[in-house]
């Protein structure tokens, strides 16, 4: 008590002799959550400017008689003629392991009624991403425990990976999958007490989507027991536009302080696509020059600058990393559109999600053809690359034979047999949501498939098949499996067991 | 250019005859207005609109808005009104304001520029500390 008591008092005493110095303005016009400003000569571009009712807003147009700012948060007590003042500060918010389990709004304040969030730092929502000297090359694994993604188009540390698709074809599935993957990579790691072991944790960047989608996404990360390695950031529909905009950025900082500690991070922003609609307006009632689809000029760099921060940094740097999955909506599976090329163009690679295969069953619908990891490839486990090396060939292979078979009946049987082996990977890697599988898992799956272990088994049967030889290794086999995850490559030794393992369980499953 | 446009560079024209040595003239605004009265442009109010918009900015980058709470000597004024003058590189008038509301103190306002001196505002700031 006598701590607070000396606090008030040395506030009173630096107050008795001090004269505040700030620049104001005052408010021309208000209204769709942007405000005029006449005056405020010394702000700065993106500078946090303070309103009435301490109301805060950003100047984003410095114009030659005028500010034009956005405001965060509740306008309707803004009135012309009000007082502003610059603050001097960019906007910052809280960062901190204090964030995980919470769900925040895009200024960073607790919003999940968990009460408040005892965080002493703060990082601020724009900054410049790591530079070239800071940066290492992509080369460890970022398991999302969904088979197509691991096995043909893996992700690294510190990649940025789209996931792109129309609507309902399960793009926030694999996001989600990916995020409880991690954390139950983490709970094995930690209790493992490796010291080597680098857990990643996830932040969750909701922009302008249903507040009861959101609420969905947090009841499945709680089921799953993976809310206390993330963090969620909401800016749903009903927030305004300018909220929208910043909640990346807010996600973004947050993620850089666990790279910037040393330690791994995965962000999703789920979608860039409306977060560019939520610019747009933004912009338009700022009155900025319009261009193709009325974005305004600066639509690719609002990406670009977002997504350059995340970034895998060197040993010099504390070594951590940033992976982020940017996810963006399609319409009528239109990648030629404005937004889908230029996210297309910034990132490291995409998942493209087909609506057709979705239909058909093949879940995730993950387009073999058109996704693509432009690094990933460099930070695959061993064991990964020696079982599923060919796999993504003889898929593409498959969806072109299978289209040419359509048009005749009499096959050559190599063909018969390429069509055959085709639809049995397509079974296999369908796989439910929100239940990603470890890694030793799909090795052991995918090493049974490479030695043709599936040949005798009906297609209809692949699945069941897959899930019975996955029980089998987890209740029979667990030794196994955890030399397959430890030593992360398939040896002699590990293809021998592997090799009497499946045996055994091929014996047993009729 | 749109009409809006040519409003703001005409009245920013007027501005500039308005000036001498750098500084607002009371008979050159006077001169403008009569030549404004006899050849009344295109846009007429709104014109007058601008060039009011600007002289009153430009009043206020050269007077200091001097409010207070209780009274203030004339030496004081004349010693805040040196130090701002010298601050700026340019001559000040100065405006005092009884403004009760401050509690104690001074205000000084120049331009967009705000000296704030007084336990209101310092109430307020620690109010804003504790909360």
């Amino acid at each position: 008590m006598s701590s607070v008591i000396e606090q008030i008092e040395q506030q009173i005493a630096n107050l008795q002799t001090k004269t505040v110095a700030s620049n104001t303005g005052k408010i021309i016009t208000v209204g769709d959550g942007v405000a005029k400003i006449d005056g405020l000569t010394e702000v700065m571009y993106n500078e946090m400017i303070e309103f009435p009712g301490n109301t805060i807003g950003i100047a984003l147009n410095l114009e030659e008689d005028e500010v034009g700012a956005v405001i965060l948060g509740e306008a309707n007590h803004l009135r012309e003629g009000d007082e502003v003042k610059c603050t001097g500060k960019l906007l910052s918010v809280p960062v901190g392991k204090a964030l995980l389990g919470r769900v925040v709004d895009a200024l960073g304040r607790p919003v999940d009624g968990k009460g408040a969030i005892e965080t002493g730092e703060t990082y601020p929502v724009e900054k410049i991403a790591p530079g070239i000297i800071e940066r290492k090359s992509v080369d460890q694994p970022l398991m999302t425990g969904i088979q197509a993604i691991d096995s043909m188009i893996p992700i690294g540390r510190g990649q940025r990976e789209l996931i792109i698709g129309d609507r309902g074809t399960g793009k926030t599935t694999i996001a989600i999958d990916t995020i409880i993957n991690q954390a139950n990579i983490n709970k094995v790691g930690l209790a493992s007490g490796d010291p080597d072991f680098r857990p990643v944790y996830s932040i969750y960047v909701a922009v302008g989507q249903k507040n009861s989608n959101v609420a969905r996404t947090l009841g499945v990360l709680e089921e799953k027991g993976a809310l206390e390695y993330t963090i969620v950031v909401s800016a749903p529909a009903a927030d305004s536009a300018a909220n929208q905009y910043l909640a990346p950025y807010t996600g973004a900082a947050m993620g850089e302080w666990f790279m910037s500690n040393g330690m791994d991070a995965l962000i999703v922003y789920d979608d860039l696509s409306k977060h560019a609609a939520a610019y747009r307006q933004m912009s338009l009632v700022l009155k900025r020059p319009s261009g193709r689809e009325a974005y305004p000029g600066d639509v690719f760099y609002l990406h670009s600058r977002l997504l350059e921060r995340s970034a895998r940094v060197n040993e010099e740097n504390g070594n951590g990393s940033l992976t982020a999955l940017p996810i963006i909506e399609t319409l009528a599976g239109d990648l030629s559109a404005y937004i889908p090329t230029n996210v297309i163009s910034i990132t490291d690679g995409q998942i493209f999600l087909e609506t057709d295969l979705f239909n058909q069953g093949i879940r995730p619908a993950v387009s073999v053809g058109l996704s693509v990891s432009r690094v990933g490839s460099a930070a695959q486990l061993k064991a990964t690359k020696q079982v599923a090396g060919k796999i993504k060939l003889e898929l593409a292979q498959f969806r072109e034979l299978a289209a040419f078979a359509q048009f005749g009946s009499d096959l050559d049987a190599k063909t018969k047999a390429q069509l055959d082996r085709g639809s049995r990977i397509v079974e296999l890697f369908k796989q439910p949501a929100f239940n990603p599988i470890p890694i030793e898992q799909q090795v052991g799956v995918l090493w049974a498939m490479q030695n043709n272990y599936f040949d005798d088994i009906d297609v209809s049967k692949m699945v069941s098949a897959s899930d019975s030889l996955r029980d089998f290794l987890v209740s029979r086999k667990e030794a196994l499996l955890t030399s397959v995850r430890e030593k992360a490559k398939i040896d002699d030794e590990i293809a021998d067991q592997l090799k009497s393992a499946v045996d055994e369980w091929k014996a047993s499953f009729a | 250019m749109t009409k809006d446009q040519q409003i703001k560079e005409f009245a920013k024209q007027l501005l500039k005859f308005s000036l001498e040595n750098g500084e607002l003239s009371a008979e050159r605004v006077d001169g403008v207005l009569k030549s404004l009265e006899k050849n009344p442009p295109r846009h007429h109010v709104a014109t007058l609109k601008a060039y009011l918009k600007l002289v009153q900015r430009e009043v206020s980058k050269s007077t200091a808005v001097i409010s207070h709470a209780g009274d203030l000597s004339s030496d004081a004024v004349t010693g805040v009104v040196k130090q701002l003058s010298a601050k700026y590189g340019r001559n000040l008038a100065s405006v005092t304001r009884e403004d009760p509301s401050l509690i104690a103190g001074l205000r000084v306002v120049v331009d967009c520029d705000v000296y704030d001196a007084s336990i209101a505002s310092s109430l307020n700031t620690l109010q804003a500390s504790l909360s």
